[in-house]
């Protein structure tokens, strides 16, 4: 068997070479150094998700806010600019800096780990990745510190208009969207979204070609996780749909700057194209969200109940059905548009056809727990909570899909508890559920699980007291989007208690990001398989060492590990030989970093630009743009570089049993 | 119907509860109660801006088929939820299963799958064809039942085109941020964010877009359709019974979306004649050296008319909304202040005859209160709209030096006479 090469007691590391411009790449520094040029997608995971429970906070402080405001009628909490402000701010926040980037935390830290592979295809293009989107996330979140300049009388648009942080809403309609009606705020959301999309790109491509072409051997299609899968499907699903808001922000910019007639009725231009371009993005853009938190709790309901998943290809299958129909869907969101019968007949037929895949996926994790033997841990208990809640999304779904139904529907607060059920419910539960499933893979300590379960029942009892009575409200009339409303339309009793569940909800998470930066200091330390895991990353020791596997691993079969632990001699992961020079490792490099910094400023320059308030921004977008580029060059220049590395000890095959 | 299964719903809550009291822990059941109770005060079906509440066909085949898949839903769901719970709590893990071998770690069945993606694609058949069916019912408009005929509501009969005598009622509605403007081709009428429909009547809807996008919702009517600048939008409603409804806009539009309120009276076929005539005769000009007569002097010099048009004055500015009989309408500032007599109380004005008539439910005190209120301080009843006073960001009238208190009472009573 190849298991039997002996491994080499000592770490042997080699300096790494020069690279191809004279300079030495930052390699084995310590510390905040080694962050900010680090190439080991573990570490840039890490960084991935606290980027994202920052965020995540910062869109919740903003939800609360609202909810505060709406807490009572014809309430003066926040002015209705400000409010607008926040609604923008916490959906875009949301989405793109939040939900996004946590799951691209997971993909980075996990799915290498889960095919056998020592990092991502383009080591250096995963740090672009990351520094874009703190670029993205400082643009977007920048234009308040200049709306609390404005309110001091320090920063005044030439414009006159206060919109100084994004308040157009997080789709952005034309031509609300056009200068006349909002102010800077509006550059500000089309930069950091570009930049943004930028980031998503660079990650998308590098995880495709990370999971078609470093599969450890052994490793089939078919055999990967559904994690993974579902990594691979969303990274497709990004590619296609970013590059039509790409154009869309173009063309607004362009209208913005340039003074061109896209969206311009009054010169010919069509604000219905905005709608169709940003939705043909925007509905994948759900999938995108909700696809990588399948994946998540497709791996913890079979660890947890002790079955295989059931109908594991359909359950690929119909990711991949969900992802194709997802760009075959995008005028539901414009039922009201007037389309016409056809167009709507047609959208509403297809938007009813992805409830098949979704349901079958249901159907499926229900067949897993079939017959399987449950224990209850955290993640457990929020992937079941999850299948409940999405479920119930899902069903409010269905009804949005019938176009007549929704005509009164759609723009109400029903709208508002469908999407919050599917992201809250769906989202953001199974992404908790990952947080305390993995957590003690990535820092080798246990999350409190005895606090844990009482966070749990804030979070679920919060969601519901939150979203249900919205149903209620939305079908009793209430609009969306509006900064107050008035007494006497039977409104007044369920805001009153959306906010007070608001309230629980806001407790809950904040208590579970807290416990994550807590236990990552403090925690229990973990056991070596702390979950009986039945897939690749958990032969890892806890955290796994920076090359990941001594030896690659080769796959015998679906859920590798846990046939290695219970299956038959023939399913006993093996390895493969040690190279003689030992593990190629990827030199760091400062050149992502730098070219993410010149892009803030770039994105920063150029949305201040039409304010007039400071002289020069234009030059300095363009400088910053080309400095953003020169990196890019430096850094092909720079070569491959690396060094090898002989690793102490064999692969941790650890096992409770 | 529903009211009598809302109450049947209060009954039964009653009747369950009753016996109960006596348990120990009646306090929990009591907090319940109040908490049960709540649910169902705070779930009225008829609220003034209810779906459930529909006044008309087209709000009633949309609810109809949203109940259609409430019940496809509901069944649905208890039948995954009720194998879920079980599942969950017959194979959860017992004391000493650690002894037994593994679970079954079978792959799945084909056949269950198949029977599952079947069924599932069955039960969205029973959406799916309600919602075709729908989809053309309102996209279609319906030849009119010549119950009432235009040509009664003509002023004078010589104007009615010919072929036009039975055709569909038409409105022009465009919207502005954030108020809207309502236009009655037929009858060369004019008027601003409260429209006038007869009882009974088709009624097709042009829908216009003066800036940005909004949407026109009347949910006791039909369901949204937005007016998207550069299309010719259209929706057809009936409204089926008297009375004063409240709609809204329903896309987000600026600043002041919240505050883009539009109000609908119906009316039976008389006094719908009685309106027209009424909306295409000018209010009489106001006395001479009468108050009035000073406000309507201000109303020039103070520049209101470069935005607003009063019929038969000769203000015919159509930037602002129209003033041409404000007096006579039930809300000032696109439905923010409401003239309603405080004794009528807030309730729900549709489906009654009595709430319909102008003269019935406006409270001239409260008129002249709102209008002074809305000039004096616009920007405070509804923010960023562009009724101000430009001085470095929009200010309300009341920070123009040249603009006292005097005028604008003036002004009010300028505008009261325009009835």
């Amino acid at each position: 068997m190849a298991t039997t090469l002996p491994i080499p007691e000592t770490t042997t590391v080699l300096e790494p070479q020069k690279s191809d411009l004279g300079w030495t790449r930052p390699d084995h520094r310590s510390g905040i150094v080694d962050w900010l040029t680090t190439t080991d997608h573990k570490k840039i995971g890490i960084m991935y998700g606290c980027f994202a429970l920052f965020f995540l906070i910062v869109g919740g402080v903003e939800a609360l806010m609202i909810r505060i405001q709406l807490a009572v009628p014809q309430n003066s909490f926040v002015s209705a600019t400000t409010y607008n402000q926040l609604f923008t701010m916490h959906g875009t926040t949301m989405i793109f800096l939040a939900v996004m980037p946590i799951n691209a935390a997971f993909f980075n830290f996990i799915m290498p780990l889960q095919i056998g592979a020592r990092d991502v295809a383009f080591p250096r293009m995963n740090t672009f990745g990351l520094w874009t989107l703190l670029a993205g996330g400082i643009i977007l979140n920048i234009s308040w510190f200049f709306q609390f300049a404005n309110a001091f009388g320090w920063f005044a648009p030439a414009d006159g208009r206060l919109e100084i942080a994004p308040a157009g809403g997080w789709f952005g309609y034309a031509p609300l969207s056009a200068t006349q009606y909002t102010g800077i705020g509006t550059n500000f959301w089309i930069l950091g979204l570009q930049i943004l999309g930028i980031s998503s790109l660079a990650g998308s491509f590098n995880f495709i070609v990370t999971i078609i072409n470093m599969r450890a051997p052994g490793m089939k299609m078919m055999r990967l996780p559904v994690f993974t899968w579902m990594t691979l499907i969303t990274s497709f699903l990004l590619i296609f749909a970013l590059p039509a808001i790409a154009v869309a922000l173009a063309e607004l910019q362009f209208d913005r700057y340039f003074n061109t007639n896209f969206f311009k009725v009054e010169m010919g231009g069509q604000p219905i194209l905005w709608q169709h371009l940003f939705w043909i993005f925007g509905h994948p853009e759900v999938y995108i969200l909700i696809l990588p938190t399948m994946g998540i709790v497709s791996e913890i309901l079979p660890t947890f109940s002790k079955r295989p998943l059931f109908g594991y290809p359909i359950i690929v299958f119909s990711g991949a059905v969900i992802g194709f129909l997802g760009f075959a869907v995008w005028s539901h969101h414009m039922f009201a548009t007037g389309l016409g019968k056809y167009a709507t007949a047609a959208f509403s037929l297809l938007t009813m056809a992805i409830a098949v895949p979704t349901g079958v996926k249901i159907f499926n994790w229900i067949g897993t727990l079939w017959g399987g033997r449950i224990t209850f841990s955290i993640p457990m208990i929020y992937s079941l909570a999850f299948v409940w809640m999405f479920m119930m999304g899902g069903f409010s779904g269905i009804m949005h899909s019938s176009a007549p139904a929704d005509a009164q529907q759609t723009d109400s607060y029903f709208v508002i508890a469908h999407f919050h059920y599917v992201l809250i419910g769906g989202a953001l539960l199974s992404i908790i559920a990952g947080l305390y499933y993995w957590f003690p893979k990535v820092t080798g300590k246990m999350m409190n699980l005895k606090l844990g379960k009482w966070y749990a029942f804030l979070i679920i009892a919060g969601l519901n007291v939150t979203f249900f009575p919205m149903h209620w409200l939305g079908l009793n009339g209430m609009p969306r989007r509006t900064h107050t409303y008035q007494a006497g339309f039977g409104w007044e009793t369920w805001n009153l208690v959306c906010s007070i569940g608001a309230m629980v909800l806001g407790i809950g998470i904040f208590l579970v990001v807290l416990d994550v930066f807590i236990s990552a200091r403090r925690g229990k330390l973990a056991a070596k398989d702390p979950w009986d895991g039945r897939t690749l990353e958990w032969t890892t020791s806890n955290p796994p060492p920076h090359y990941n596997f001594a030896r690659t691993p080769i796959v015998k079969g679906k859920d590798s590990f846990f046939i290695h632990k219970y299956g038959q001699p023939k399913d006993k992961i093996e390895f493969e030989e040690e190279d003689a020079h030992g593990i190629h490792m990827p030199s760091n490099s400062w050149m992502p970093m730098i070219s993410g910094i010149c892009f803030t400023i770039f994105g920063v320059a150029l949305a201040l630009m039409p304010s007039g308030v400071i002289p020069g921004m234009g030059w300095l977008a363009v400088i910053t743009l080309v400095g953003a580029c020169i990196p890019l060059f430096l850094w092909a220049l720079e070569g491959p570089g690396g060094y090898h590395l002989h690793a102490k000890k064999d692969n941790n095959l650890a096992t409770n049993s | 119907m529903h009211k009598r299964v809302h109450n049947i719903c209060k009954n039964l809550i009653t009747m369950l509860f009753k016996p109960l009291h006596f348990v120990k822990y009646n306090s929990i059941l009591g907090l319940s109660s109040i908490l049960l109770g709540l649910f169902c005060n705070g779930c009225a079906l008829n609220d003034r801006m209810s779906t459930f509440d529909y006044k008309g066909p087209v709000a009633k085949i949309q609810y109809d088929l949203f109940m259609v898949t409430v019940y496809v839903c509901l069944i649905l769901f208890i039948i995954v939820a009720a194998a879920l719970a079980w599942a969950v709590i017959k194979y959860r893990a017992r004391k000493g299963d650690e002894n037994k071998p593994m679970p079954k770690q079978g792959h799945g069945n084909p056949l269950i799958e198949v029977g599952l993606i079947g069924g599932s694609i069955l039960m969205l058949v029973i959406i799916a064809v309600p919602t075709v069916n729908a989809i053309w019912y309102t996209h279609q408009m319906p030849k009119d039942d010549q119950s009432s005929h235009l040509i009664s509501w003509y002023p004078n009969s010589q104007d009615i085109p010919s072929g036009e005598e039975d055709s569909v009622l038409i409105i022009r509605a465009t919207g502005y941020q954030w108020w809207w403007t309502f236009e009655y081709p037929q009858f060369g009428i004019r008027t601003a964010n409260e429209m006038v429909i007869p009882k009974g009547k088709t009624v097709r809807i042009e829908l216009r877009a003066a800036d940005v996008i909004h949407s026109f919702w009347f949910p006791k009517f039909a369901g949204k359709v937005d007016l998207i600048p550069g299309r010719n939008n259209w929706m057809w409603i009936q409204a089926d019974h008297e009375g004063h409804y409240y709609g809204q806009c329903a896309e987000f539009c600026g600043e002041a979306h919240a505050y883009m309120l539009i109000r609908s009276d119906v009316v039976n076929e008389m006094d719908f004649a009685n309106w027209v005539q009424h909306q295409t005769t000018p209010a009489p000009l106001p006395k001479e050296r009468s108050l009035a007569s000073e406000g309507k002097n201000l109303f020039v010099t103070k520049t209101c008319v470069q935005c607003h048009r009063v019929d038969g004055h000769g203000y015919e500015s159509l930037v602002g909304p129209d003033l041409s009989h404000i007096a006579s309408r039930k809300s000032i500032g696109a439905g923010i202040l409401e003239n309603i007599r405080d004794d009528l109380g807030t309730k729900d004005y549709s489906g009654s005859s009595k709430f319909a008539s102008a003269e019935h439910m406006i409270d001239p005190e409260k008129l002249r209160k709102n209008l002074f209120e809305w000039v004096r301080y616009s920007q405070k009843y509804k923010p960023g709209n562009l009724m101000y006073y430009p001085a470095n960001g929009l200010r309300n009238l009341d920070e123009r030096g040249d603009f006292t208190d005097e005028d604008v009472h003036k002004i009010v009573d300028y505008l009261m006479t325009l009835k």
